[in-house]
């Protein structure tokens, strides 16, 4: 239990946004916060961008032919763009880059991340990423489809083919160094009292993201710049004209990226975990069990790539091994939904607009993850491989899921980051158009596949126009929810009433600092308890906040 | 057309087409009309996973609604008992998920080895994909004429692919099979239909059924425009429809060679090359037999700069006369390119043979008496095929 006291944190004055003044405090900082906020800024930046980009596919698909206003070439960079700068530029640093950064050494009560040098190289390293990519879209663009298959990638003719490969090599570090920093800060700098299974959930899952960015990201690393080779130097690696194997490049290629799914959904488990306990106001149920199904998560992710590339021409066998392995992935995210939904169980749930998207998560996820057991099914998969039901699946887990929690830990952190309470009625409005137009721009898009719409088609048959049209107005309502969303968000910085240092009664170590967090954190090491034993917690009327209960007796509960 | 179903012989099999018959498979609110042998056990296994898919939707999505009306928070009530671990019931959600797990593996595995066991005796269509048309050539030499791909009934039809350029991917959803098609080596897929498409050879379009052929794998600016239609043709009208195949236009005679199969071989130029001065992927073919004879435009700039076309045609130059040139650019595209055109023609040797050529010519020379898409528009005298 909470031995120091926690009102001597709650009371300096200062904060971290107030600390230093001026541009070069901001670009130069190595305050883990900071860092945090400008890989937010950025991310979102990158978000809205490639949000554009899918409004301009889906506008596109509301009629099967040829339309005068963009043709095939342009199409083809539209999807590529939206998909690399969704994936790369957006999910797989979001979560850890934003929220990781801010939240991880406050939930470990320390003063930073283990190095802190490193932490602003890897945003710097983001920050060149992108602005290659936007270079190489100036330079000619890029059509290649964000998996760089070869050997179309190293034949079409658009010539910003190697300054994005180039971007995504360099973002590959910036995910490496995050990854590296986060294992040794967890390693390294965990409070005294803080053991494995005392740490919260979402150091499980950053933890467990970082051992795969570490250990998956330099496969693609060499791989891209294999890719590069090929395409300058005309060197044969992928490319059978020139003795290659495409299929290799396959294999390179989803050694990585198969993992790399896991770096977008698992930090986004961890924060779902800390949002369905804390507003359920109740001890996380099977705490192990969760934990250890992140590891498991990690360790199988590395074993399934294969099933990215069932029609590819791989071996037969490989296939059927690659099916089976594929299945037991299916069981630790199971667990994961069971116990979510074992917490909610005799709780206190306050649907406030952070649970309303964990709700919204465990809905999605459970989707994605289903509609991930027909695609592991060999002969099914056969049939829905490269449709619209994939893309459907996807965007149920990469957006759906990842985005989704990474917007429910915003809004769960908000009031930590910038001291600031956002409007919960906007904020449920937001969350509502959200899940609805997703729904029916994705939803849809099972039917499309599963009735064999290929896809990135600029052009389809006349019989799918219907489930194009309802798909491209659920878009519409989707980015109306996050036009609101973006619109409260920036009217509580301004005109947000101050938030209390614990709006929501979290019981883990950053909810005992002040909101926003003064620059050290925390004045003297706090030490901890169980981060999800919230009965000494209670709720301050003066502060219109949860406090933590000085003479509570602890209670018997340990995992 | 059940009487020529009836009479169709099956060599291959020995069997009578009706005996071996696979229903179709409806179409429901997730799948399309299932039309191969494949369909039933493709559907099946489909239909297994989606119910178990319903079913854990329903609890999941059911009870998280149910808790959060149920145990929503009382006042500020900060702290709510509830158990904090079940080992019976982790224990239950991990054993049940991965038992179903492999009932699912189960049917998937055994479907997807028939669905990669082409029987012995099957016919054989080769395959030939690239930017961006299939190409299906018999075992009698002949290609498809229309580029549609004609199945007789009832039997295993294996197609053995090959890519010229890039990764494609063949897909018939009517059949529930999907391969990719792989530059630099062979690749198979086999199916077999046992339900003639009824009105393949009715003069009204409309009036034909057929089922999809996709491109399903990412190949650039025309991926969504690779396709053909599958036709399944009783045994009799196959065979007949191949005889005709390899001939169709040794009976056009004089003009009609151009008038009538020039815009039908045109629609394999028509994805790269525009009749109205449009730009596309190659250059348009209006006033290309000018430049080609010393016209208008002749100083038009080839092979990067170096050569016009009235330095490289003409007597005594490196092609006699325009028609060498148009024929060697069909059969080397990447001899001499046009500025500021890239070198993206596959070549059509063993495609097109002589009497094709001519009729290429012979409607560039004409180009007047064709619309922008190629349909004849010059009148008399063509003969109603």
């Amino acid at each position: 239990m909470t031995t120091s006291s926690p009102t001597a944190n709650a009371q300096s004055t200062d904060n971290y946004l107030t600390f230093t003044r001026g541009i070069k405090s901001w670009m130069f900082t190595l305050d883990h916060k900071r860092i945090g906020v400008m890989y937010l800024v950025s991310v979102l930046a990158s978000f809205f961008v490639g949000g554009l980009f899918a409004l301009i596919v889906r506008t596109k698909l509301l009629t099967p032919g040829e339309v005068s206003w963009i043709d095939a070439d342009q199409y083809n960079q539209a999807f590529t763009l939206h998909g690399a700068i969704m994936v790369f530029l957006v999910i797989i640093p979001s979560i850890p880059g934003a929220l990781g950064n801010f939240v991880l050494p406050i939930m470990l009560g320390a003063k930073d991340v283990a190095f802190p040098r490193l932490n602003l190289f890897s945003y710097y390293l983001w920050v060149t990423g992108a602005f290659l990519s936007v270079y190489a879209l100036l330079a000619g663009g890029f059509d290649t489809g964000w998996t760089f298959y070869t050997p179309y990638s190293t034949t079409t003719e658009t010539a910003g083919v190697i300054p994005v490969v180039m971007g995504v090599f360099v973002l590959g570090f910036s995910s490496i160094f995050t990854g590296l920093n986060f294992v040794v800060t967890i390693h390294k700098l965990r409070p005294p009292g803080m053991t494995w299974f005392r740490m919260p959930l979402l150091l499980w899952a950053l933890y467990a993201t970082a051992l795969i960015q570490v250990l998956a990201t330099p496969v693609l690393g060499i791989t891209l710049l294999l890719l590069i080779i090929e395409r300058a130097f005309g060197i044969g690696i992928f490319d059978p004209d020139m003795g290659g194997d495409p299929v290799l490049f396959q294999h390179f290629f989803w050694f990585y990226s198969h993992p790399a799914v896991y770096i977008m959904i698992l930090p986004g488990m961890g924060i779902i975990s800390e949002i369905i306990a804390v507003h359920s106001h109740r001890q996380i149920f099977g705490y192990k069990y969760v934990a250890f199904s992140s590891i498991a998560i990690a360790i199988f992710s590395f074993l399934v790539w294969g099933h990215h590339m069932f029609t590819s021409g791989q071996s037969e066998l490989m296939n059927v091994v690659f099916s089976f392995i594929t299945f037991s992935v299916a069981i630790p995210s199971a667990i994961k939904v069971f116990n979510w939904l074992a917490t909610l169980y005799k709780g206190a749930i306050v649907l406030n607009t952070a649970m309303l998207y964990g709700l919204a998560f465990m809905f999605l996820f459970t989707i994605g993850g289903l509609t991930g057991l027909p695609l592991g099914t060999l002969n099914v998969d056969i049939h829905l491989h490269d449709t619209y039901f994939v893309v459907a699946h996807f965007h149920y887990v990469m957006m759906g899921s990842a985005l989704i929690a990474m917007v429910g830990g915003i809004h769960h952190w908000w009031p930590k980051m910038f001291g600031v309470m956002f409007s919960e009625f906007w904020g449920r409005i937001g969350c509502t158009l959200v899940f609805v137009g997703f729904n029916v721009t994705f939803f849809t898009q099972f039917m499309l596949g599963s009735q064999g719409m290929p896809r990135r088609y600029y052009m389809y048959q006349p019989e799918f126009q219907t489930y194009h049209v309802i798909s491209t107005m659920g878009a519409y309502v989707m980015a109306l929810g996050f036009f609101v969303t973006a619109a409260y968000l920036l009217h509580s910085l301004f005109f947000g009433k101050k938030a209390p240092a614990n709006p929501w009664g979290g019981r883990s170590l950053e909810w005992q600092c002040t909101s926003p967090p003064p620059h050290d954190n925390f004045s003297t090491t706090p030490s901890v308890g169980n981060p999800y034993d919230f009965s000494d917690v209670r709720w301050n009327e003066a502060e219109q906040g949860y406090e933590i209960d000085p003479n509570a007796v602890p209670s018997k509960d340990t995992h | 057309m059940i009487h020529l179903l009836l009479q169709a012989p099956s060599e291959s099999t020995g069997q009578n087409a009706l005996m071996t018959s696979a229903p179709v498979t409806p179409a429901d609110f997730w799948l399309p009309e299932g039309a191969s042998t494949f369909a039933p056990q493709v559907d099946f296994a489909f239909q297994f996973v989606a119910w178990i898919s319903y079913f854990f939707f329903v609890l999941v999505v059911g009870l998280m609604i149910f808790f959060a009306i149920k145990y929503r928070q009382k006042g500020r009530e900060a702290y709510a008992r509830g158990p904090s671990h079940h080992t019976m019931l982790e224990l239950g959600w991990t054993i049940i998920p991965t038992i179903l797990c492999v009932f699912m593996f189960w049917f998937g595995f055994r479907g997807f080895i028939d669905l990669r066991t082409p029987p012995q005796n099957s016919y054989q269509i080769d395959l030939t994909a690239q930017k961006w048309a299939f190409n299906f050539r018999y075992p009698t030499g002949a290609a498809s004429a229309d580029q549609n791909l004609y199945i007789p009934v009832g039997r295993p039809v294996k197609l053995v692919m090959r890519s010229e350029d890039v990764l494609h991917a063949a897909f018939i959803p009517a059949f529930r099979v999907k391969h990719d098609i792989v530059p630099g080596r062979y690749s198979t897929l086999w199916f077999q239909s046992d339900h003639v498409t009824e009105g393949w050879n009715d003069s009204d379009p409309l009036k034909q059924k057929f089922h999809h052929f996709f491109c399903a794998e990412y190949c650039g600016k025309g991926h969504s425009g690779m396709y053909a239609k599958i036709f399944v043709l009783p045994q009799a009208d196959f065979d007949l429809w191949l005889e005709k195949q390899g001939r169709w236009m040794d009976d056009l005679k004089g003009d009609e060679l151009w008038q009538v199969a020039g815009p039908k071989l045109f629609g394999r130029c028509a994805s790269c090359h525009s009749l109205n001065g449009s730009a596309g992927t190659g250059p348009s073919w209006e006033g290309l037999w000018a430049r080609a004879s010393g016209g208008a435009g002749s100083d038009g700039k080839l092979d990067n700069g170096r050569e016009t076309y009235s330095s490289l045609i003409g007597p005594g130059k490196k092609f006699e006369n325009p028609e060498s040139y148009v024929r060697n650019s069909i059969l080397n595209p990447g001899d001499h390119i046009v500025v500021p055109y890239g070198n993206v023609m596959p070549t059509f040797r063993g495609q097109l043979n002589d009497l094709a050529i001519d009729a290429i010519i012979g409607m560039m020379k004409n180009l007047d008496k064709f619309d922008a898409k190629g349909k004849y528009i010059g009148g008399a005298p063509i003969a109603a095929k």
